[in-house]
């Protein structure tokens, strides 16, 4: 093979692709209207690598507005139903905690469970699906884009969810006052890196599963007792001594401290290390993703 | 200079212990047809994945891999950004019509959006699925399906096709429609690359067939040369095995050594290449005991790997 060395450093400027392609045979056809079809802006280069992650993303917004009705409505109604039903009635025994009135400090953690969860789902159950039993995705990588720019473009509709979520509980938990404006409104940017991380776990743990049941484990055995352990319905300082390390490092801890600084704990230093923690976890959680799903999705 | 379309040597690709390609070569020069024949379990689904980086091949030294100059192994992109792939399962949205499911691809090529719908409406109209572009995926038959998938394949223009049994599973009219698209597709320049497991399709619109066997290529040529060269021209099917030991002793006897005796069980296959030997065979057997016909790729398949093209493993 005479232009091996050519093949391994493809030409990167039109310029240089367009010398190439006249060395081709069919080379007049590229630029050329086949069969006078009306096209004239798709040609022999990939989509930038923003491009191509985002026209994953793409894919994604247009598949889950197709059933809007259904799938808009449960960011709204269960934020509605846990403030209602446990905020208004537990909290009317709770009275205060942490120096706030019970449901507005229940209000502030389910603004992040709920990018919590549905980033979890989105990218365990639903990207099985889209692997395993739709195939979605051997379609897919026939198209111009690779497998990590697939699972990057899941990553990023699945942080996506989480701040749209979050935004729902936001308004949800405003409209009935019991969050009132401020840094608040900050709240979905979290929303999103919640989603982004738990996307990789999501991810992650698609590598290991042998069938869909076994999701069940992640969700019994992290995400539940996240919701409860985590600084979401009581501060982690009211678990026992032992038990407050184990809480720190959970995943979803940092993600609702954050939250609570901006819904008027206010600003600390410390908070750094929970902006840390989310950076590192969900970048070693998303290159083991990467490079353990790849052995997925390419033979 | 090398003007290859697709140029591979030894290509070898192993799933745990077992060899789904072994050690495959061959050149596409284009434009035109180019069928890889075989029953499942071939490897030539295998080998068209290589091509597009959707599988990556066993690290071999010799293994040497292009496709428009590009090797698939670092530059898929550049690849499919020149070649449309479909895929041989069902993977469109579901829950998405006929023309959501090409937006969405289009994306994936780069297509802006009055650019897609004009390219969109053309393929729509060149796949005959016009009047189906509000249905539902779930709503379309077995038939606008795969045109559906092939039409989203030709999204970004390709100058490189690959079908993956395009017409597996389906009836011959709608089979026949495929056929002429494709044909006027390769018209166009378009170089087709296609997997099948039907003589007939590749006998149809390849110009060059490469016929595989457990993941090795035994046979490649345009198909009438093919034929021509490796079997001979007419066969005898008889209908009535129980009767072949009469025939045996019949030719053995008349000394008929240009007849070739081929025995599967069911079915005794005896090929001449001269039809009046077959013909003299066939004057002491009752009219429906036999059939003489031209011989075919089925055949040809038979008399080198010993097995059936489509009882598949």
């Amino acid at each position: 093979m005479p232009n091996n060395s050519t093949a391994t450093t493809p030409a990167s400027t039109p310029a240089a692709e367009s010398q190439r392609n006249a060395a081709l045979p069919g080379a007049a056809l590229v630029g050329e209207n086949f069969l006078a079809a009306p096209i004239d802006g798709a040609s022999a280069h990939p989509r930038n690598f923003v491009g191509r992650v985002m026209s994953v993303w793409y894919r994604h917004v247009r598949v889950y507005s197709r059933t809007l009705i259904s799938n808009a409505l449960p960011p709204f109604l269960e934020p509605l139903i846990f403030l209602v039903g446990i905020g208004m009635g537990l909290g009317q025994f709770v009275g205060t905690m942490d120096g706030q009135p019970y449901i507005q400090y229940l209000a502030a953690g389910l603004l992040i469970t709920a990018a919590m969860f549905t980033a979890t789902f989105e990218c365990s159950f639903g990207t099985y699906i889209r692997l395993e039993f739709d195939k979605v995705y051997d379609g897919m990588l026939g198209a111009p884009i690779t497998a990590n720019n697939l699972l990057l473009g899941e990553i990023v509709w699945a942080a996506t969810k989480g701040f749209v979520f979050t935004l729902a509980v936001l308004i949800v938990a405003m409209t009935a006052g019991i969050l009132s404006p401020g840094w608040i409104l900050f709240a979905p940017v979290i929303g999103f890196f919640t989603g982004a991380m738990f996307a990789t776990l999501g991810l992650l743990m698609n590598a290991f599963v042998k069938n869909i049941n076994q999701f069940n484990f992640l969700f019994s055995g992290l995400i539940s007792p996240m919701f409860f352990f985590a600084g979401v319905v009581f501060p982690i300082e009211n678990l026992p001594r032992a038990a407050q390390p184990i809480a720190i490092i959970l995943p979803l801890t940092h993600p609702v401290r954050l939250t609570r600084a901006l819904a008027g704990a206010g600003w600390s230093p410390e908070l750094w290390w929970s902006i840390l923690y989310i950076a590192v976890v969900t970048a070693a959680m998303g290159t083991a993703a990467l490079k353990l799903l790849n052995k997925k999705l390419v033979d | 200079m090398n003007t290859d379309i697709i140029e591979v040597n030894h290509l070898f690709k192993t799933y745990r212990d077992t060899r789904a390609v072994d050690d495959m070569s061959f050149r596409i020069e284009g434009p035109g047809c180019f069928a890889f024949l075989g029953p499942n379990g071939a490897g030539k689904t295998t080998t068209m994945k290589v091509l597009y980086g959707k599988a990556k091949p066993d690290r071999h030294d010799s293994t040497q891999l292009s496709v428009f100059g590009y090797d698939p192994r670092s530059s898929e992109l550049n690849i499919k950004a020149l070649a449309g792939v479909a895929p041989q399962d069902d993977n469109l949205d579901q829950e998405l019509n006929v023309l959501q499911n090409l937006q969405i691809y289009s994306r994936f090529y780069g297509l802006g959006t009055s650019q897609a719908a004009a390219r969109i409406d053309y393929l729509l109209e060149f796949m005959e699925l016009a009047e189906r572009r509000t249905a539902r995926v779930r709503e379309l038959s077995g038939g606008m399906k795969r045109r559906l998938i092939i039409a989203r394949a030709l999204l970004g223009n390709p100058r490189l096709l690959i079908l993956d049994e395009p017409t597996t599973g389906l009836d011959p009219q709608v089979r026949q429609l495929i056929w002429d698209k494709l044909r006027s597709l390769i018209k166009t320049g378009v170089t087709i690359l296609l997997t099948t497991h039907y003589m007939e399709e590749a006998y149809q619109i390849a110009d060059t067939i490469v016929i595989m066997d457990k993941g090795k290529k035994v046979l490649e040529g345009a198909p009438r040369r093919l034929l021509r060269d490796n079997i001979e021209a007419y066969v005898l099917e008889l209908n009535r095995p129980e009767r072949k030991d009469e025939l045996l002793g019949m030719l053995q006897s008349n000394g008929h050594p240009e007849i070739r005796v081929e025995d599967s069980g069911e079915r005794v296959l005896y090929y001449a290449g001269n039809i009046s030997h077959l013909e003299d065979l066939g004057s002491h057997l009752a009219p429906d005991e036999f059939l003489v016909r031209p011989s075919n790729l089925e055949d040809l398949f038979l008399r080198i790997t010993g097995r059936r093209l489509n009882d598949a493993q």
